[in-house]
This record gives structure tokens, sequence and C-alpha cells, in this order.
């Protein structure tokens, strides 16, 4: 599902470049869960930069469901993202939209046709929790909530992969536990391939799986079982 | 679907009604002004054609060369002149004729002796495809042997065409600049709604909207600024114009300043504002947009 052969990433900025990725070698199967984990400055958020397709690697070849995400052109990178849903820290929810419309909207833009649209958003709603709160807007939600307003619209055109990006980054533990609950869910009844970038190693000795370690720009573990991770690596 | 970039596009609009009214008092000044410069464009070009036709060059022939095969070559040499569009030839009888036609008919009986002396030239009446090219012609004409002399309206005349056709020229570079102010007025404040919505942006990106999905409802608010600023200069040029005819009665101190008749010059008029407003509308918010939207791969 996302295979990542001999990726280099580098940065021009200024006289001496940055290498953020280096030699990087990864195989996610379908319907896998991983961890991506490292201190800041690992090169986390370059992988999810050349998996989304806003970035290209410098060299090495990434392929995600079977598309090279590096020789794509600028208009076919929409198109692509269609594929791959992904959900941030900072929830990026519409403050003016209800629930329902900011979920209903990540379908609207892909020109789904309205009956769809409302059976879709409903069956999502029911999937994260949110049956009831579709008349409501982000602001009157908790961090908790507003997350999974943003998975569900991260789902909602059925997405072969999901990016995660320190989802639980804004939350208390346990809400992280009931979003790490929702995302394991996600994928067990759809088989969507999910990969999630965290700093919370709790979480990762708690719901244990495969775990990528990052570090500098290299991979430095992976632990096909995941299991304990000290706090210093 | 068609409605959504058109909905979004008013609810832009009026979200940042300030800035869209700025922008659409641009589109105002800026059509107000070339439909001045568009009306007055178009009588000066109706003036100098009228002008122009009525400007011919006579060139009377020498006394000596009036055989009939001197007067043939004469006339092929003036066809042959470049810019000249028709020859005319008028003999000395009929030029007689057309001198005292213009007298009362006292002084005319004073001319009769003459009839039988008579001492006008035998001529011929050039008329040129254009009237810039009344000298030219007319210096070309002057030097075929047997030609006595060449006149035509003077020079003043020429003047007052080439100066006509100068504020023409004139007017239309005015009337490109001013489009491109009003361009760059509505790019700006497109731009600022883009900022406003960059999370929307951000967001529709992420789930895979196109870029055409994304920028239609901006390119649908800046055509929408550009038809709301062509509103009072429709109805100003409209209400002036008819209003200038009727006081006039059509005609503007002489009768050589004839104006257009309104009704299908009016409607031209306006839907010339009206397509310029769409028009700086639509190239202000697309160039905005798609600046922002440009993949940085």
């Amino acid at each position: 599902m996302i295979e990542c052969t001999h990726v280099y990433k580098r940065y021009n900025n200024g006289k001496s470049g940055t290498n953020a990725l280096y030699d990087i070698n990864v195989s996610v199967g379908q319907g896998e869960f991983i961890y991506i984990i490292g201190p800041t400055g690992s090169g986390k958020s370059t992988l999810i930069k050349l998996l989304d397709g806003e970035e290209v690697p410098t060299k090495g070849i990434v392929k995600v469901v079977g598309i090279d995400v590096g020789s794509l052109k600028g208009r076919q990178v929409p198109i692509y993202r269609r594929n791959i849903g992904v959900v941030f820290q900072d929830y990026k929810l519409l403050p003016t939209k209800t629930v329902y419309e900011n979920i209903a909207y990540a379908l609207e833009v892909i020109r789904m046709k309205k009956p769809q649209i409302r059976n879709r958003t409903k069956e999502i709603m029911e999937v994260v929790g949110l049956a009831d709160k579709g008349n409501s807007f982000p602001g009157q939600l908790s961090g908790g909530q507003q997350q999974r307003v943003a998975i569900a619209r991260a789902i909602a055109n059925r997405p072969k992969v999901l990016i995660a990006d320190e989802p639980t980054g804004n939350l208390d533990p346990g809400k992280s536990d009931e979003i790490m609950d929702l995302l394991e869910k996600i994928n067990e009844t759809y088989g969507t391939t999910i990969l999630m970038v965290t700093h919370d190693l709790t979480l990762v000795n708690k719901h244990r799986k495969r775990t990528v370690v990052l570090e500098h720009g290299h991979i430095v573990a992976d632990l096909p079982e995941g299991g304990y991770v000290r706090h210093d690596q | 679907m068609i409605s959504r970039p058109i909905k979004e596009g008013f609810r832009g609009v009026a979200r940042h009604w300030a800035m869209s009214l700025s922008s659409a008092i641009a589109v105002t000044v800026t059509l107000i002004i070339i439909s001045i410069v568009m009306i007055l464009s178009w009588h000066l070009q109706l003036f100098t054609k009228d002008i122009e036709s009525s400007l011919s060059i006579s060139v009377l022939v020498d006394y000596d060369h009036e055989s009939d095969a001197d007067k043939q070559e004469i006339r092929k040499a003036l066809e042959d002149i470049d810019g000249v569009k028709t020859v005319t030839y008028r003999s000395k009888e009929e030029e007689f004729e057309f001198y005292i036609s213009e007298f009362d008919d006292d002084i005319k009986e004073a001319f009769e002796p003459f009839r039988d002396d008579n001492p006008m030239h035998e001529a011929f009446y050039i008329e040129t495809d254009s009237g810039d090219q009344i000298e030219t012609v007319a210096a070309a004409a002057k030097k075929i042997d047997g030609v006595w002399e060449v006149n035509y309206g003077g020079q003043t005349t020429v003047d007052l065409v080439m100066a006509m056709m100068g504020i023409r020229r004139f007017g239309g570079i005015f009337v490109i600049a001013l489009s491109l102010l009003a361009i760059f007025l509505i790019q700006n404040t497109i731009k600022l709604t883009i900022y406003a919505r960059q999370d929307e942006i951000t967001i529709m990106r992420n789930v895979g909207a196109t870029n055409g999905f994304i920028r239609a409802p901006f390119v649908w608010e800046g055509i929408i600024t550009g038809i709301l600023g062509s509103i009072i200069p429709i109805g100003l040029t409209v209400y002036l114009y008819f209003l200038l005819y009727q006081t006039s009665h059509g005609v503007l101190f002489t009768n050589m300043f004839k104006l257009a008749a309104p009704v299908p010059f009016i409607y031209y008029v306006s839907g010339i504002l009206l397509v310029l407003g769409i028009l700086v509308g639509l190239i202000g918010s697309w160039l905005s947009v798609t600046r922002y939207l440009r993949w940085k791969r």
C-alpha cells in the first residue's frame, strides 16, 4: 500500500541544504496500522508531505496505492489525494459550518451526488459516535469530539490510506485512548491502512503495533510487533 | 452543482462588502471614463470620416496640355499614384458652370462674357483611400508633366484629421491603462478574500479538491464585483447620452458634427461596458487565485 524505496529528501535553503530524510526504506501492507515516532526534526512531517504529494523526493521512489507520487504532475495531485485521508493535530475544521456540513464538505468537493452525500455523512457520523451532533458547530464541541469530526471527514470518501499527524497531540490521555479506539475500529471495519505519527509514547506502549522510529532523517528501528519504546528513543 | 460557486461568490462579496465596494467603485470610475472615451472616440471617427470624404484634391491641367491624348496620359498617371481611390474628370466648361453657380443671379450675369473665353482649367478630382494620404498624393500629382496646379482642402484640414487620429489613439491607450488599474485593484481585493479563507483552501486541497473547484467561487466573486461596478456607468451613459441627444437635436455646433442615433449606439456602448466590467473582474480574480493555487512541485 505504501512503498518507500531509497528515499532521500533534501531541502535547499541557502548554501547548506538540510537532509530531512536519508535512505528511507519502508513497506506498509494493506490494512496495516503503524506508528511513526521520533523527536522533533527527525523527518516525520517531511515523510507525510512526501506521502500526500505536497513534496517530491530528491531521490528514490514513494509509491502509495500503486501510484508513484513523486512523478505526479501538479494538477494530478488533487485526484491522487482522494486516495488518502489526513487528520491533523489541530483538527482544521471550518468553524462556520456544522458538524454535518464539515463532513459533507469533503464529499461535495469531490462532486458526489447530494443523496449519496447525505447517506454517507449520516453513516460516518454513526461510526465516529457523533450521530446526535450533526447540527452543532465545532466551537460547541470538546477537543476529542472535534477530532472525531476531523477523522469522519478524512474517511468520508473511504480512502485506502489514512494519515494521522499527531491526532492526540492536543488531547488528554482519556480522550487519546478514545481516539485510538476509533482509529482501530476504522482500521478493522474498512481495512484502511493507517499511518499514525505521534509523540505519545504512552499510547504507543499501550496499543502495541508495528513502530518505525525516525531520528535525524534515518530509520533507526522498525519494530514489527511494536513494544516498549523508551522515552529517550 | 453550477449554483454552488455562484452562491459562494455572492457570499464572498457580502462577507467582505467594504472591500468589494471599493473594488466595485474602482470599476465604476474606470468604466465611466472608458464610456466617455469610447463615445468621444466613436464620434471623432464619424467626424473624421465625414471630413475625409469631403476632402478631395483638385488637379488643374496646363493650358498647353488640353489635347485628349495629354489628358488621357495625365489621368493614367494620377490613377497610378499609391492611395488614389477615384479620379473624376471635369471639363473647363463644367468648371465654369460650377464656379458661377455659387453666386447670385446678378453676379452670374457679370461672368457671362467669360463663357466664350473661358479662363478655367480642365480638371481632375482625386479621392484618396484615407485622410492621411492627401499630402503625399498631392505632392506626387504635382510632379506629373502637364499639371499646372494641385489644390486640396489645405494644411489645416489635414492637421485636424491627424489630430483626431492622435486623440483616438491616445484614448485607446488611456482605456487600456485604466482597465489594468481596475484589474490590479480587484486582484488585491480577492487576495484578501483568499487570505481570509486560507484554512478552507487548505482543507479543500487536503480532501482532493481540484484547482478549478477551489477557484470557481473566487472567480464568481470577481465577476459579481465587476457587474456591480458596471451598473452605474451604464445607467449614467444611457441617461446622459439620451439627454444630450434630445437637447442638442442630434447636432453639435455645426451640421458637420452629427451625433450617432442613440438607439442602437447606446446599447452597444452599454454592452461593451458590461462585458468590460465582467472581464476585469474575471481576470483580476483569476490571476490572484491562480498564483495561490500553484503547486510547489
